[in-house]
């Protein structure tokens, strides 16, 4: 009796998969699908207030500092960086130009890139500057290798005068937006 | 010989019978004894019944609400990733789910009390239940990213998924009160084997025009992952000893749960019959093999900030990681050990039936030669029509389906039932149980969204059930 019950489930359930059917699938599409997501924030700021500048009476008015900077070299984000560009926003409203040099520095003190920007006094003093890294670029090892930012800065006119401006400074304002590779 | 070794395998077997979590085609099919687990008073006239293993297989019902494998996976020569990005980012909403559900019963018994208005029942199934609700912003983050989305939140509270894996002890009693009504009532314990759940998470991510640098990056994050027996069964994984450690979290070793089933049958008349059900009204006490992981806290960054003259202060101070160490203190990722408390599913059932044509006739009076007893069997009516309401909590809230039905007996050997259900997964399920009695031997066999095997990889929903029973309706 087990037997012709066994036997009579096994054809039910026969009969149902030979009724049914199913389109081919192919799952290996699934190695095809792309992930390369762009995204994009603020990498450093910096300001300095005129009355700050007037007090840097160095031989030749220069002032340089190197800034630690780990986040494009670690490894979540080095490995899988296609491209991207870094944006800078130089804005000078003191009464003196200004040279702004700001370098990137691989883990061994080497300089892989420079940003030159020399900006007039107040009160046309903005500079907007876009770099592109990668196919369209400059090479993304640049990026992937950047473990200091230098800036360096000189003040090209005297160290006495003030602008009527409210809050005289130079800021330097720079954000990245990258390609990554997810998948 | 004979007897003791159907004894064992019904005691110890390995009667695979799988539901669904919605068994519209099980439920008020009372020809068939799983009936009574999802309607604890449903209205049965068996003396006793036992299930027994017979025919071997996986039962189960998995269903995506918002895309099928052929959605995807058609081999149509389109891109995949224009589908990816037409069907699964553009074509869901964070309502679409991917669940599944399956039922493995163990131990299944069951037989009238001296009282013979009283059923006890008993029993032992194993269950796994998973469910994960589309991640949209979550995928729109990592397929597209945050660039030129200013101002747009990305919602953290799109990851709604939970999951377990358990082994569920019950014992239920059915009362005929009278002749119109009947109650039921059982009680379960759950021995859970693991458990995931991360169902109540808040907060976003956004990216603003910044104050001072260019953008202002927001993590606000309120979210919790909790989990109970996943680091036993890795550990398990990795020594080959998988069978062992579930066995024993399944039987008493894991965490332990109570819960209540209740239901009833009411009849107007012969005719016009209501029921209702009220299943898993428990909770389970997760302490064992604990592990939780939090992410909370809220922080606001325009990257390196450098101002003077107060970055002047200390000329050598890493501005970099002072960023890093500060976001890590203000949203830390943390892992902790407290014990949790889960709700299962609790799941509503509720039917209202009309009969009509010839009723069946009673056990006694069939032609069934010298050695017929007398029979609990009640009148059954060879037609019966109506409709179901099920409606299950979910972590997005209550699902709901609707079904309508038809019954048709064809005496006391065979009886069919056909259903047309709408839910969130179909608009077109028709579903077809078929009930066998051979004597004593009870067979079952219902599959759901017949329409759909067609091409079973273009559906979104699919289940079936199957189960073999020995019943008996004589004397004990």
């Amino acid at each position: 009796m087990r037997n012709h019950l066994q036997n009579f489930g096994i054809a039910i359930l026969t009969l149902g998969m030979l009724m049914s059917c199913s389109e081919e699938l192919d799952f290996k599409q699934f190695d095809d699908v792309e992930a390369t997501p762009t995204y994009e924030a603020s990498i450093l700021y910096l300001e300095a207030p005129e009355n700050i500048i007037n007090l840097v009476n160095t031989a030749d008015n220069v002032i340089s500092q190197n800034f630690n900077f780990d986040a494009f070299s670690s490894n979540i984000f080095a490995k899988r960086v296609i491209e991207g560009t870094i944006t800078y926003v130089v804005e000078n409203t003191t009464s003196k130009e200004l040279e702004i040099n700001i370098e990137f520095l691989d883990d061994n003190g080497n300089v892989t890139d420079t940003e030159l920007f020399v900006i007039p006094s107040a009160p046309t003093a903005t500079i907007e500057r876009e770099i592109a890294y990668g196919p369209s670029g400059q090479s993304i090892d640049i990026i992937t290798t950047l473990s200091t930012i230098r800036v360096t800065a000189r003040n090209l006119g005297d160290n006495t005068s003030q602008s009527n401006l409210s809050d005289p400074m130079i800021t330097v304002k720079s954000s990245g937006k990258f390609r990554v590779r997810l998948k | 010989m004979r007897i003791s070794l159907l004894f064992l395998i019904t005691l110890f077997g390995v009667s695979i019978c799988g539901y669904a979590q919605n068994k519209q085609l099980l439920y008020d099919f009372t020809e068939i004894p799983q009936s009574i687990n999802i309607n604890p008073g449903a209205e049965i006239d068996y003396q006793w019944f036992a299930g027994v293993p017979a025919l071997s297989g996986v039962s189960f019902q998995a269903g995506s609400s918002g895309v099928s494998a052929y959605d995807l996976f058609a081999n149509d020569g389109l891109d995949f990733n224009v589908k990816v990005r037409e069907r699964l980012l553009n074509g869901m909403s964070t309502r679409d789910e991917l669940s599944g559900t399956y039922q493995l019963e163990l131990f299944n018994i069951g037989f009238r009390g001296k009282d013979q208005n009283i059923f006890y029942s008993m029993g032992i199934y194993h269950e796994g239940d998973a469910i994960g609700y589309w991640f949209q912003d979550y995928a729109l983050l990592a397929i597209d990213g945050n660039a030129d989305q200013l101002n747009r939140r990305f919602d953290l509270g799109d990851l709604k998924t939970r999951g377990e894996m358990m082994n569920v002890f019950h014992f239920g009693i059915n009362k005929s009160i009278d002749r119109k009504l009947t109650l039921g009532v059982r009680a379960k314990v759950y021995s859970s084997i693991f458990d995931f759940n991360s169902t109540n998470n808040k907060g976003f991510f956004v990216t603003r025009p910044g104050s001072n640098n260019t953008f202002s990056s927001t993590l606000n994050a309120d979210m919790r992952w909790r989990t109970s027996g996943i680091n036993e069964i890795k550990r398990a994984l990795d020594d080959g000893t998988l069978g062992n450690t579930i066995f024993k979290r399944g039987f008493f070793g894991g965490n332990l749960g109570v819960g209540i089933d209740l239901g009833f049958t009411y009849k107007f008349s012969n005719q016009t019959v209501l029921t209702g059900s009220l299943l898993d009204l428990g909770l389970i006490y997760h302490a064992n093999d604990v592990e939780n992981y939090t992410l909370v806290g809220d922080v606001t960054t325009e990257g390196v900030e450098v101002i003077l003259p107060d970055a002047l202060v200390n000329s050598n101070e890493d501005f970099w990681q002072n960023l890093v160490d500060d976001i890590e203190e203000i949203v830390p990722f943390e892992n902790n050990f407290n014990s949790y408390i889960t709700f299962r599913p609790t799941k509503l059932n509720a039917s209202i039936r009309h009969n009509w044509g010839e009723p069946t006739l009673r056990a006694a009076n069939c032609d069934c030669g010298p050695y017929a007893t007398s029979s609990n069997r009640v009148e059954k009516f060879v037609n019966g029509v109506g409709a179901q309401l099920y409606m299950i909590n979910r972590p997005r809230g209550p699902q709901t389906a609707l079904t309508a039905f038809y019954m048709r007996r064809f005496g006391n050997f065979m009886a069919v039932k056909t259903t047309y259900t709408i839910d969130k997964f179909s608009y077109s399920n028709i579903g077809l149980g078929l009930n066998l009695q051979a004597g004593p031997v009870n067979l079952y066999l219902l599959a759901d969204n017949l329409l759909a095997y067609r091409n079973i990889a273009n559906t979104r929903y699919t289940s079936f059930q199957l189960g073999l029973n020995i019943i008996s309706w004589g004397k004990n």
